[in-house]
């Protein structure tokens, strides 16, 4: 029987973790979305502690939070936070298969679920005490089931290697070092000298705005064509407009 | 071990050995968990007030400089005025930082660095309020664990606080810290698991009084070795401080956090560094108990009760004084060296070590073969095999490392003749230091045009 | 599971920590809000767009290899227990032998393959 205390924690941190498991799905910045699946894998391990599984609920934490969402984190480090998921469906009719297995399993854990019959629950009370929660966990892992746990693991490094076999690229050759890229552009024959540096004017010296030609052309090659592809590049005229004005004023000033 | 001597005894002791806690926590009511939280609260408060000043006072010795000695006698309050101004300052967002995770950072750090202190054993049982009671909060069967979990856990304030600021400094000081931390962990994970092999248990105060007879520290030496090198990298301390390293990345992951929020992850940090010293002097220095000299005085005298709150306290100021030390000494690793440093020599050692440490334990058991006496006392068979094997092996190894190092040196400093012709090449070059330059001759043959020279005479 | 409402009391004895001192900051902080001040350090540069910024794929690897290796330690940490247990000690000694002698094997050859280089080509 579940005690009074227990009950409690379940219904505050139940519903905190259905909360986090919806805000995974439906969050709109990734890092959001990945903080949501941490809190309800902390949940979960809590909910393994209170059920006497101490050594399943901490390393659920330890696991969990630490490992996977640590990967989850690199990887929208890496691939960036608001970078939309291309819509182009690449595999013809995948939404049909989708659907199918997904009903497929749908059917088959129903069936499983129907059938089980849930007798008196036992509890680790007894376990704890007498043989200890790890020890417990270990005589099952390293004994009892040692050959299932093998072929699970088995698995799952099948699948493992699978997607890398799928998404590995061999590189084909030596990328280019440094004193080959410096050799090229000679070759080019253009930019010896490097790409001109962007702007640099009395309130303002960013990335964002090109340097001004002799003739008062701004450069379009003063600024990363990553920040022209995105359409950030700031115009110069912004600032020398100002200092022409300036002029203007010092000019008139003199003659007056 | 000191029972190695009698192995059946020891076989006994070995069966005996439980998961669970040995602390007993029945007459225990939960107001006195609460006091005891309470004084676990004031006692790390006060001890990082204190850790920063005795760091600031011990690095101005080290530098021939006073340190802070105005506020307070000897620049004792020091810390607290600092504290009260980081309060008075303006707390600046930026416009970019993404609102709840910036604030939440500095929340995790700050919270998530009490937790592991729970389960630390300060003293033995000690009588509180007319109860007798473990003096630590809480014990559980996988406390050790715990702390690893809730270090996992932190880990998540440092990388928010460089994702949420919407700047590159900080997310760049964030990735660098995440991967240094979880790299530093793992080794730190396997570094215990010595430990518990020869404890048989996770819980601090089971671990604690495994250590009544020997200190881990002597059988255990590689993980505690390792430990101390991952308690420095894992808590962002000099050498290891690349996560923050001013000269590369201004302030790293904190560069946008002011006021109270940059308080807060200085808070955290320092008590970080006592976390993993008392986990330190909890696994290897037989935590609260006294040293071997003083623990035999009068049968014990100094080895019960509030006493160990004094050993446990030295102990753990002696690792700090470690911690100032190394700031003091030692100028930051390069990020590279560092990783190469924890995935290929600590990472691997430390398994290596694990599963050595299990043959000895097994022989210990008496599974493995019987054993031999030597000099009046019994050895397992396969342990001593094993320190033959180990010995050999290393002698090899140092050979070879030897063999490797003379062929890199002969590699990299090439033999250089006494005398060079400056014009061999067709282009005038100056002479190797200790060279002597021969007199060039207008008949030198490299000055008649050949493909490759070509270059040279066009230019 | 009394020992973890302690620590969770710990737990939220320090969130009120971190929100008091919040809070008195609150009321006698200054408050001066400028457009300059909000925005992000870099070093003297006016920054532009976003601060996300791509970083090196090696942090990935390292991930990768630190989830192997979490788990790696959980499977030891059990094992160090049931060491003792005189039925299963020597079977799961010759287990683990296995299994470390294949983690260290992945490392090697991850080395060999140049995944723990920073000095990347």
């Amino acid at each position: 029987m579940t005690g009074t205390g227990e009950q409690v924690m379940f219904w505050i941190l139940g519903p905190l973790a259905v909360v986090g498991s919806l805000g995974l799905v439906f969050a709109k910045k990734a890092v959001h979305a990945a903080l949501g699946m941490a809190m309800t894998m902390i949940i979960l391990g809590v909910f393994y502690l209170a059920q006497e599984a101490d050594f399943l609920g901490v390393i659920q934490i330890f696991v969990y939070t630490g490992a996977v969402m640590m990967l989850f984190l690199f990887v929208v480090m890496l691939v960036g936070v608001d970078s939309s998921d291309s819509l182009v469906e690449t595999l013809t009719g995948q939404r049909w298969a989708t659907a199918v297995l997904a009903i497929g399993l749908g059917g088959i854990l129903g069936a499983q679920v129907g059938k089980a019959t849930v007798g008196q629950s036992v509890g680790l009370a007894a376990v704890n005490a007498q043989t200890g929660n790890v020890s417990g966990v270990a005589q099952l892992i390293f004994g009892r089931y040692v050959w299932v746990f093998e072929a699970t693991s088995a698995l799952l490094i099948t699948a493992a290697l699978g997607a890398m076999v799928l998404a590995h690229r061999e590189r084909l050759g030596r990328g280019p070092d440094q004193k080959e890229w410096s050799k090229r552009r000679f070759q080019e024959g253009k930019h010896l000298a490097g790409l001109p540096a962007p702007g640099v004017y009395a309130r303002h010296n960013a990335v964002d705005t090109p340097a001004l030609l002799p003739d008062g052309t701004p450069s379009e090659l003063s600024v990363s064509r990553v920040l022209t592809a995105r359409d950030q590049n700031l115009s110069p005229s912004t600032y020398t407009d100002g200092e022409r004005e300036i002029e203007r004023d010092v000019r008139e000033g003199s003659e007056r | 071990m000191s029972t190695i001597a009698a192995l059946p005894g020891l076989v006994s002791l070995v069966a005996e050995g439980t998961d669970n806690p040995r602390a007993d926590f029945s007459d225990t009511p939960l107001w006195l968990s609460l006091v005891k939280a309470l004084i676990i609260f004031v006692y790390l408060l006060v001890s990082t007030l204190l850790v920063i000043w005795f760091e600031r006072r011990v690095i101005g010795r080290m530098q021939q400089r006073p340190g802070p000695n105005r506020n307070g006698p000897f620049g004792l309050l020091q810390t607290l005025a600092d504290g009260m101004k980081s309060m008075l300052k303006e707390d600046v967002r930026p416009k970019a930082a993404d609102a709840f995770v910036f604030t939440l950072a500095p929340l995790i750090t700050a919270t998530m660095c009490f937790v592991s202190f729970s389960i630390m054993p300060l003293a033995g049982e000690v009588s509180m309020f007319g109860h007798t009671t473990p003096f630590q909060l809480t014990d559980t069967p996988i406390a050790v664990l715990l702390v690893l979990a809730v270090a996992g856990v932190g880990i998540y304030g440092v990388v928010l606080a460089g994702w949420s600021s919407g700047s590159p400094y900080p997310l760049m000081g964030g990735l660098r810290a995440s991967a240094q931390m979880i790299s530093y962990e793992i080794a730190m994970g396997l570094s215990l698991v010595a430990v518990f092999l020869y404890a048989g248990s996770m819980s601090t105060s089971q671990i604690v009084s495994a250590q009544s007879g020997l200190w881990f520290v002597v059988p255990a030496f590689f993980s505690f070795f390792v430990y101390v090198i991952t308690m420095v990298g894992e808590t962002n301390r000099l050498p290891f401080d690349l996560a923050e390293g001013e000269g590369e990345l201004t302030g790293g992951f904190h560069t946008e956090y002011g006021s109270m929020r940059f308080a807060m992850f200085f808070l955290g940090e320092y008590i970080n560094m006592f976390t993993v010293a008392a986990l330190a002097t909890t696994m290897f220095l037989g935590g609260w108990q006294a040293p071997p000299g003083i623990a035999a005085i009068n049968d014990g005298m100094f080895n019960e009760g509030w006493w160990g709150l004094l050993w446990f306290t030295a102990k753990l100021w002696m690792f700090m004084f470690v911690f100032v030390w190394l700031r003091g000494s030692l100028p930051r690793v390069r990020y590279d060296q560092f990783m190469r440093f924890g995935w290929k020599f600590l990472i691997p050692a430390t398994l290596a070590w694990v599963v050595l440490v299990a043959f000895f334990r097994a022989g210990q058991n008496g599974w493995l073969g019987g054993t031999v006496d030597v000099a009046g006392r019994s050895f397992p068979v396969v342990s001593l095999a094993l320190v033959g094997i180990i010995a050999a092996l290393a002698l090899a190894g140092g050979w070879m490392w030897d063999a490797r190092v003379e062929r890199r040196e002969a590699r990299l400093h090439p033999h250089v003749p006494d005398e060079i012709d400056p014009y061999a090449g067709g282009h005038p070059v100056p002479p190797m230091p200790g060279q002597r330059l021969r007199e060039p001759s207008l008949t030198a043959p490299a000055l008649t045009s050949r493909p490759d020279t070509e270059e040279a005479t066009r230019g | 599971m009394e020992g973890y409402l302690a620590v969770a009391a710990v737990v939220l004895a320090g969130v009120l920590l971190v929100t008091a001192a919040m809070v008195a900051r609150r009321l006698v902080a200054p408050r001066a809000v400028t457009a300059a001040g909000r925005t992000t350090y870099e070093s003297g540069v006016d920054p532009v767009g976003t601060g996300w910024a791509q970083s090196q794929v090696r942090y990935l690897s390292f991930a990768f290899l630190y989830v192997v290796f979490a788990v790696d330690a959980v499977y030891l940490f059990p094992w160090a227990l049931v060491l003792r247990d005189s039925s299963l000690g020597l079977a799961s000694l010759v287990e683990v032998l296995v299994f470390v002698g294949v983690v260290l094997l992945g490392l090697v050859h991850a080395a060999r393959r140049g995944l723990l280089r920073w000095d990347l080509r």
